[in-house]
């Protein structure tokens, strides 16, 4: 520190002048000292020559410490030091002027007490849990910077997730950040109307209002809960109702699905909870049950069931055991997309095949089953239901076959009978306590939300409701009209004296409410969930209350009950820690209680399942009413069409504000920010509602009008290829109307189509109207145009014959020795590239031989990427569901933002990792395929990207990682043209920066582009003043609390400049630091990052574990393994680019009792190549020959080893039918 | 007089004095200057006989009085158009490239299209000014200065849309290799910096060229300013009340423009050589800027791009295109200004219609072997890539195209078609157009299918894409109007050297070149003689 005080201010003040020239001559006299003194072994050290002379100006100069003027202030006169600090003054006020203002800088500094565990900078990670949509429950563990949450990861610990996590649990910290989340509870004031008012009014008006329930045993309270599997709030439940045993308490569910609950009763007479081991399955027939997919059927074990199944379906080598999938649909879903067989049927028909199922294969059972078989026996399936015999018989044969490995269950569409004649399937398999146990349901999950919502309905028409809490839930919005009569719920609730709403964020129900409370996110809360197995996990605070004051759900209920509630300060980790003392006992406690923090879980309560006895007798007592049911059910025609609601990433509608879940690509149709009514493509054909084309620049769906169970809607129609015919598909959650400036008015509400607990509905009627409404897209391309090279796929029969078959390239390819093709390169084009020698020699090509180390150049180097670690990913295509995990994972690690409805359909989304998605066949109506393909950028060792550059702003690393350098990057966008890929992302504006024009859904093309058809035109509503008009550095910028999310680790770009994946470079630094500090090092003691040590953030989320990255030249990493596998290629890869991404083929496990002869035939022969020429309906006849369509290059074709010329890099792997080959799109 | 020449009336020729010897017989064939029949024949390159001071005078002419009524109506037109430009590149600067229809599929389309167009469009000054120069074309000698001035005009224009068309405009100075401590250099990999530094050489060799010949020229203008200074007191002052003399603004600016030139025989000397030196630099630019231009496509890995046949397509399709502009300037320009078809005759717009003829078949040739080359190469990504073009949603792009740039050059086979001025014009409307189109198909339908069918997308413009490709069009016109109003439209000096009073030995028979000829073997002649001799008289 310099002893010449530099601040005449606090010169003035601190010493006297006295000891101040002291201390001058002090230093003066120090430095000369330690001049002759401190140099090693008494040797005088100096460093100029003038310091050596030891001048008496170079002494002043040191002095000094700043040359001279510098410190000329402390000789001045007060009246000098006055004018000086008036001009600085001055200036610095016009400095402050707008536009040449310094932006201010807040810091948060850890001056004192900084807690012991943290490292500024560095994040910390604690484990917490929350409740999904359709119940059960995931564990996380957050990742928190400084105090502040900003990436939900799953907890490794929990049995649920075991380290993955679905896209409701990674946008949850989004929700978190929501700028509209109220600020403070809003009263509706019967004089004055709404006005914001603080907790402590509340307290005082809940004694006031709640302190009458006492008399009356609490009749004339209800409360409408969001049901939760929390133990704690059970707990809290039961000390309310044994206070106020009259109290009414719904356990609400706004998309329960009441069939399926009715099914278990019918067939174990108790409820119980079915979880599956599909890990242990062989033969698996799914009806209608989306269980992959916990984001569009409320399927509470969806982590658990995608990382089982995909175990089976994980094949390395030729021997690999692999299940078979069957699956019946009404939709086209990402579970469906697994199936190795496939068929669509309309969600009412379905009920004809489990009884045509049941009939084949209960045939021969004895005992108490064989009075069900009677009973089903006694059903009839009438004829012309589209339902093919032959699947059945062949599927309930794969079933028997497969004894106890077999299992058959019922979606959410089915009813009752269905349901319970699954389960007396499965019981009769003998699957029950291996692939299907049972635990005891929670009260919660059991509860009948339709049954407990109609009495509350009675209650609420007698009037006999003076308080109404609905406690984290939007019946106003959600709930099922018909139970409500004229009005529905909206109009009941509003008939209510006191009404209180506790939500997260904006609802339709607090506006309609005497007080809007406004609730605490589980981030910032303490509380409990119980999984879907039973395992208890505890919720615990990352971080105060955004907004202070507010109270957790459990808060609020501790504060209704308080005795005094004015002053009442319920504590949620008091509240928790009684709860679970109850629970837990009070034995070793406190040890437990930490432990249980720590990791997230309490140890023991996770259940693995029982078995469970079916009531045969029971089931069949269904049939009756399963056969009148079939005999109603008739097809759906044009003019009764049949509806299923499903589910959507929005969930029930509560996570509309969440710009995430909003952009996120819904499966198959990949539509963004609306929910269409979707249909088959022969049925919107049928009834003349196409969709405008895919190359129009906002493209339209028609807008109709729908009307089931005598209510109607307007919706705008979408196709979807795969789905059943004169099915329509909806979505719901959409069409909020009090939401938030995200959600406010996006998508079309379904809600009041729906009856209570229904899935499915029957007798739709569809009326076009003149309107269209544009609908965006994230990909509006069905089809792979033929370039099946692109997304490989192949038969089990073949894949065991080939698989551990290689061959060498007839060529070297790309210069310098041949290559070895394994059997995913000969599916492709590699094995036909032609000898593409080139005249120089490429360096990236020595790469190719590994880690030879011997193998250096002339310069005593070794070849590039040979040497250090060498990182890689692949993508296991057999096994990725396209459940979109990984974007959105990639979305909240590497701070993407959301550009909003209007962008995407410019084609501007800005994901890194993006879900394509290719339909197979040549019917556009019953495609054979649905394939997902996850594309990042693969990080070409030859990057098309890096030569075309001009200022080097993508450049390769040692480690074979493109790096992009968003500060040297102008934008020429050139790198993105060049990448075959399409990997690379633009900011097109400041979307990361600022609010892009305060509305994402692009109201203004919504309304304004199809005025002749009914829009409103010129609409400045939405639009008050477009912002592009506005120069960037004066836009609205991010909210303070939205900025809160954003990885510190991760550059948030500005407009101008590209960006794309870079295999979350900031993860693999932070673990080369971890591990340079821990000196972790390999057998030559180079520095290493161990195999596992890190993972991307997209691989951390995927539920089937289809993504690994890792070290590839590390032999023994998990990436290397499959990476040099027979199933793993490159994609594009004959352009040379070596990318450092391999997707690994997916195989099918196809019935050859349901495989047409062509199809086995290419078994044979997976690498036969003409079938693009010959198109399915040839059937193969002529393979092997007519391998030349081109007469004119034959000759030399031949010559060439029939590579060069004929080049066809199109081709069909196995002889999938593929629709009209390349040009397809041209012609169609 | 007889100093310039023993021989009276040639010396009073070469004084500009006299006319050319006037024949028996009018000029032969159509009298139009357009080409005829017989071989023997040959149209005068300047008609109506101009002497060298009528030449003079007329040139001059052009800049000294007043411009014609409807010169300040157009220029007000196209200097608007040209101000929207700025207003939206302004506006596209301050918002973000996103005002644009491009995506991240489509990532260039009008920008780079704009870019190519009018990088074409530079060729033909340059090919008129340097290629024809080594080859002895007498006729360039009409067109070549405004098609230089078009020229650079062009490259300004061109210039504009790699400027602005980046995300962050304010850091394009990345490109240039400046030294910086980091020792970040620019990636000498990247055809966009070949470019930048290829259309940076062509811009400024052009303008050497054009400048350097406009010299002797502007010293003229300096001349009669200053005469007409000393002759009288007082002209056109520059306003009202403002005591300046136009001639004496006129006199200071060519005075400062003409670098002292005096017409020494020396200047004149230097002058030649000089002027052959940079015709001999700016031919092979003309080879190598558009070949460059075409490498930001040629050599990428886009089907559709990635074409070894661009280099030699682009420069055809370049000087297609740019004598379609030439002539699209210089037809209105003959019909507006007075005389002016006695230096552009229509045996100049014959000869370039000639080439537009060639080259468009050249460009349809290059068309068809991309589609031969897409089937016969057997890749199927490039075949997909051209049955799009033909047949996807583009398809209407690509038959225009096809139908402006090889089929409407079909009707010069005509001769009705190469002299009649309309149909030349309209044919040159039609070519530009087409040439615009050629580099949006080539951009946009090779980019919005490429690879990967899930990431393909459609490019639709967007009003601010219009604004700035339409205000190119205005600063063009703009500059080429101002251009018109204040240089030497012609080059004056080179033109008088076509003139028949130029050759010393063609005693009153200039018209009559086949009886020339004869005389001339029989004289004899010396070797300067013989040589302009011969492009006199050479068919």
């Amino acid at each position: 520190m310099s002893i010449i005080d530099q601040c005449p201010s606090t010169a003035e003040n601190s010493k006297s002048p006295e000891k101040r020239r002291a201390s001058k001559a002090d230093l003066a006299q120090r430095d000369r000292v330690l001049n002759t003194t401190g140099g090693v072994g008494g040797a005088k050290v100096w460093r100029s020559a003038d310091e050596y002379a030891d001048t008496r100006e170079f002494r002043d100069f040191v002095e000094r410490e700043f040359p001279s003027g510098a410190s000329e202030l402390l000789e001045s006169s007060r009246r000098g030091f006055l004018q000086v600090m008036g001009a600085s003054l001055a200036l610095a006020g016009a400095a402050t002027m707008p536009g040449c203002r310094q932006p201010d800088h807040k810091i948060l500094p850890y001056s004192k007490e900084v807690p012991e565990e943290i490292v500024p900078g560095k994040p910390l990670f604690y484990a917490t849990s929350t409740t999904i949509p359709g119940g059960g429950a995931e564990g996380l563990l957050i990742e928190t910077h400084e105090g502040r949450p900003t990436k939900v990861e799953g907890n490794p610990l929990h049995s649920v997730n075991r380290g993955k996590s679905s896209i409701w649990a990674q946008s949850s910290v989004l929700d978190l950040y929501d700028p509209d989340r109220p600020g403070d509870p809003v009263f509706n004031n019967p004089v004055r109307g709404k006005v914001s008012a603080s907790w402590d009014d509340f307290r005082q008006w809940a004694n006031d209002t709640f302190a009458k329930f006492d008399s009356t045993q609490g009749a004339g309270l209800a409360i409408v809960a969001q049901k939760k599997s929390s133990p704690s709030r059970e707990f809290i439940r039961g000390e309310m109702l044994t206070r106020w045993p009259k109290m009414t308490w719904v356990s609400y569910d706004a998309v329960d699905s009441d069939a399926e609950r009715a099914g278990v009763i019918a067939a174990f007479g108790e409820q119980v909870r079915q979880v599956l081991s599909l890990d242990k399955a062989k033969v698996v027939l799914s009806l209608d049950r989306d269980f992959l997919n916990g984001s569009t059927s409320g399927e509470p074990h969806a982590l658990v069931n995608a990382r089982n199944f995909a175990a089976t379906r994980r094949v390395t080598g030729k021997d690999d055991p692999m299940s078979r999938f069957y699956m019946v649909e009404s939709a086209f879903s990402i579970t469906g997309a697994q199936a190795d067989h496939r068929m669509r049927l309309a969600p009412s028909q379905i009920p004809a095949f489990a009884v045509m199922l049941a009939k084949e294969l209960l045939n021969g059972v004895t005992g108490n089953a064989a009075g069900l078989l009677e009973a089903v026996r006694a059903v009839t399936v009438p004829a012309g239901n589209g339902i093919d015999a032959k699947f059945v018989s062949v599927c309930a044969e794969d079933l028997r076959q497969a004894k106890s490995g077999a299992v058959v269950l019922a979606g959410p569409t089915q009813p009752a009978a269905v349901h319970a004649l699954c389960h007396a399937i499965n019981a009769a398999l003998g699957n029950v306590g291996t692939v299907v146990k049972f635990i005891p349901a929670s009260r919660e999950e059991s509860a009948d939300s339709s049954a407990q919502l109609k009495d509350l309905a009675q209650n609420l028409a007698a009037n006999q409701i003076d308080t109404l809490v609905c406690l984290n839930c939007n019946p106003v919005y959600n709930a099922p009209p018909d139970l409500f009569g004229t009005g529905g719920f909206a109009a009941a609730y509003a008939k209510v004296k006191n009404t209180v709403s506790y939500n997260l964020g904006l609802t339709e129900t607090g506006d309609a409410s005497t007080w809007a409370l406004n609730a605490t996110h589980d981030l910032e809360s303490w509380g409990d969930t119980q999984g879907a197995d039973d395992g208890i996990a505890p919720i615990q605070p990352m971080i105060a209350p955004l907004f202070d004051g507010s109270l957790s759900d459990l808060e609020l209920l501790t504060l209704i009950i308080s005795d005094n509630r004015a002053d009442a300060k319920p504590d949620g980790y008091q509240i928790v820690r009684t709860a679970w003392k109850a629970l837990l006992g009070e034995k070793d406690f406190d040890k437990n209680w930490r432990r249980s923090l720590q990791d997230g879980v309490v140890p023991g309560t996770a259940r693995d399942g029982d078995k469970a006895e079916v009531n045969f007798a029971s089931v069949a007592k269904q049939m009756p009413g399963l056969s009148a049911f079939i005999a109603g059910a008739k097809v759906p025609t044009k003019d009764a069409l049949d509806v299923v609601f499903r589910v959507g990433h929005l969930g029930d509608g509560r996570f509309s504000n969440n710009a995430w879940l909003q952009e996120l690509p819904d499966t198959g149709t990949r539509n963004v920010w609306d929910n269409p009514a979707v249909v088959s493509p022969q049925t919107a054909k049928a009834m003349g509602i196409e969709p405008e084309s895919d190359t129009a620049k906002f493209p339209e769906g028609v807008v109709v009008t729908l009307a089931v169970n005598g209510r109607s809607i307007e919706i705008p129609v979408w196709i979807l290829p795969g789905i059943a015919d004169n099915t329509v598909l909806l979505t719901v959650g959409y069409g909020r109307r009090v939401a938030g400036r995200v959600g406010d008015g996006v998508g079309f509400d379904v809600f009041p189509l729906r009856n209570a607990g229904q899935r499915m509905a029957q007798g739709a009627t569809l009326a076009k109207t003149s309107r269209g409404f544009p609908v965006s897209s994230t990909q509006n391309h069905w089809w792979l145009e033929g370039r099946t090279a692109l997304v490989r796929a192949v038969d089990r029969p073949a894949f065991q014959k080939f698989a551990d078959e290689t061959v060498e390239a007839e060529h070297e390819i790309y210069g310098r020795h041949k290559e070895t093709l394994n059997f995913a390169e000969r599916l492709g084009e590699l094995a036909h590239t032609p000898p593409n020698v080139s005249a120089y020699e490429n360096p990236y090509n020595l790469g190719k031989v590994g880690p030879d180390k011997a193998n250096l150049d002339a310069a005593g180097k070794p070849p590039a990427y040979s040497t250090g670690q060498q990182w890689g990913m692949t993508i296991d295509l057999s096994t990725c569901t396209g459940c979109n995990a990984c974007t959105i994972a990639c979305q909240a690690e590497n701070n993407i933002p959301v550009v909003g409805k209007k962008e995407v359909a410019k084609g501007r989304e800005m994901t890194w990792i993006r879900v394509d998605r290719y339909f197979t066949g040549d019917d556009l109506d019953n495609p054979g395929d649905m394939l997902h393909q996850p594309v990042a950028c693969v990080h070409c060792e030859n990057a098309p990207c890096e030569v075309v550059c001009p200022v080097n702003a993508t450049i390769h690393g040692p480690e074979g990682i493109n790096y992009m350098t968003y500060n040297r990057c102008i934008g020429t966008r050139y790198c993105a043209n060049n990448c075959p890929y399409k990997v690379r992302r633009f900011n097109f504006f400041d979307y990361g920066v600022t609010k892009f024009n305060g509305d994402y859904y692009g109201r203004d093309i919504v309304e304004k582009v199809s005025p002749e058809r009914g829009g409103v035109t010129g609409s400045n509503v939405h639009n008050k003043l477009n912002v592009n008009l506005i120069p960037p550095r004066l836009r609205q910028k991010l909210d303070e609390i939205s900025r809160m999310q954003k990885n510190p680790n991760v550059t948030v770009r500005s407009r101008g400049v590209m960006e794309k994946c870079s295999y979350c470079i900031q993860r693999i630094n932070a673990a080369r630091i971890e591990c340079k500090v821990n000196d972790l090092r390999d057998s030559q003691g180079n520095p290493v990052i161990p195999d596992a040590f890190l993972q991307t953030a997209c691989q951390q989320a995927c539920p089937s574990e289809s993504i690994v990255f890792g070290d590839i030249l590390n032999l023994t990493s998990a990436v290397s393994k499959l990476r040099n596998g027979t199933r793993s290629y490159a994609l594009l890869g004959f352009l040379n680019t070596r990318p450092r991404t391999s997707y690994l083929v997916r195989v099918r496990n196809p019935n050859p009792a349901l495989v047409d002869e062509a199809r086995k035939h290419a078994w044979e022969n997976p690498f036969h190549h003409g079938a693009e020429h010959e198109g399915a309906e040839h059937g193969g006849a002529e393979h092997g020959k007519a391998e030349t369509p081109h007469a004119l290059v034959t000759p030399r074709a031949r010559r060439d080893g029939e590579s060069s010329l004929s080049l066809r890099v199109l081709s069909s792997p196995v002889g999938a039918p593929i629709s009209g080959g390349i040009g397809h799109g041209a012609h169609a | 007089m007889t100093t310039i020449h023993p021989d009276q009336i040639t010396a009073e020729r070469l004084a500009g004095l006299s006319r050319g010897p006037v024949t028996a017989t009018p000029a032969p064939g159509t009298g139009d200057g357009s080409l005829i029949d017989d071989p023997a024949i040959r149209a005068p390159l300047v008609l109506n006989n101009r002497s060298f001071k009528e030449v003079t005078d007329i040139i001059c002419g052009y800049t000294e009085n007043p411009p014609p009524r409807w010169w300040f109506p157009v220029f007000g037109v196209v200097a608007t158009l040209a101000g929207l430009q700025t207003v939206f590149i302004l506006y596209l600067i301050i918002t973000g490239i996103g005002v644009w229809g491009l995506n991240n599929q489509v990532d260039w389309a009008w920008d780079i299209t704009n870019f190519v167009f009018w990088i074409g469009i530079g060729h033909a000054g340059t090919l008129i000014s340097a290629i024809l120069c080594l080859l002895k074309q007498k006729w360039r000698t009409a067109v070549n200065r405004s098609a230089e001035a078009m020229t650079i005009f062009a490259v300004i224009c061109a210039a504009t849309f790699p400027g602005i068309h980046v995300g962050r405009q304010w850091m394009a100075w990345f490109l240039a290799p400046i030294p910086n401590s980091n020792a970040i250099w620019p990636n000498f990999r990247s055809p966009l910096l070949w470019d930048v530094f290829a259309i940076s050489t062509y811009g400024t060799v052009s303008f050497l060229f054009w400048y350097m010949g406009m010299i002797p020229d502007l010293a003229t203008l300096r001349d009669r300013a200053h005469q007409r200074m000393l002759k009288s007191a007082d002209g056109p002052k520059l306003l009202p009340f403002v005591p300046i003399r136009v001639d004496a603004i006129r006199a200071f600016a060519y005075g400062l423009l003409s670098v002292g030139w005096r017409a020494s025989s020396r200047h004149w000397h230097r002058y030649e050589a000089a002027y052959l030196v940079l015709a001999g630099i700016s031919t092979p630019l003309v080879l190598s800027v558009h070949s460059i231009v075409s490498f930001d496509f040629a050599t990428s890995i886009v089907p559709g791009w990635h074409t070894t046949i661009f280099p030699p397509y682009f420069v055809a399709g370049a000087i297609f295109g740019g004598f379609a502009m030439v002539l699209l300037l210089l037809i209105p320009a003959r019909e507006l200004y007075p005389n002016m078809k006695d230096f552009i005759t229509l045996r100049h717009l014959e000869n370039m219609a000639k080439i537009i003829l060639t080259t468009g078949m050249i460009v349809g040739f290059a068309y068809s072997m991309e589609f031969f080359i897409a089937w016969y190469g057997g890749n199927k990504y490039e075949l997909y890539a051209f049955q799009n073009r033909a047949f996807g949603p583009y398809w209407w792009a690509y038959w225009t195209m096809i139908s402006c740039n090889v089929l409407s050059p079909q009707v010069f086979w005509t001769r009705w078609a190469r002299t009649s001025p309309l149909a030349i014009f309209i044919v040159s409307i039609f070519v530009t157009i087409g040439m615009w189109f050629e580099r949006f198909v080539i951009i946009v339908t090779s980019l919005h299918r490429a690879y990967l069918p899930g990431e393909w997308g459609m490019f639709h413009p967007t009003l601010v894409d219009v604004m700035i490709f339409v205000g190119s069009f205005g600063v063009f016109l703009t500059l080429f109007l101002i251009f018109l109003r204040v240089l030497p439209v012609f080059a004056m000096a080179e033109l008088k050297a076509v003139l028949p009073q130029a050759s010393p030995h063609e005693h009153g028979h200039g018209q009559d070149h086949g009886q020339d000829h004869r005389r001339g073997d029989d004289h004899g002649h010396d070797k300067a003689h013989g040589h302009e001799h011969s492009k006199g008289g050479k068919h």
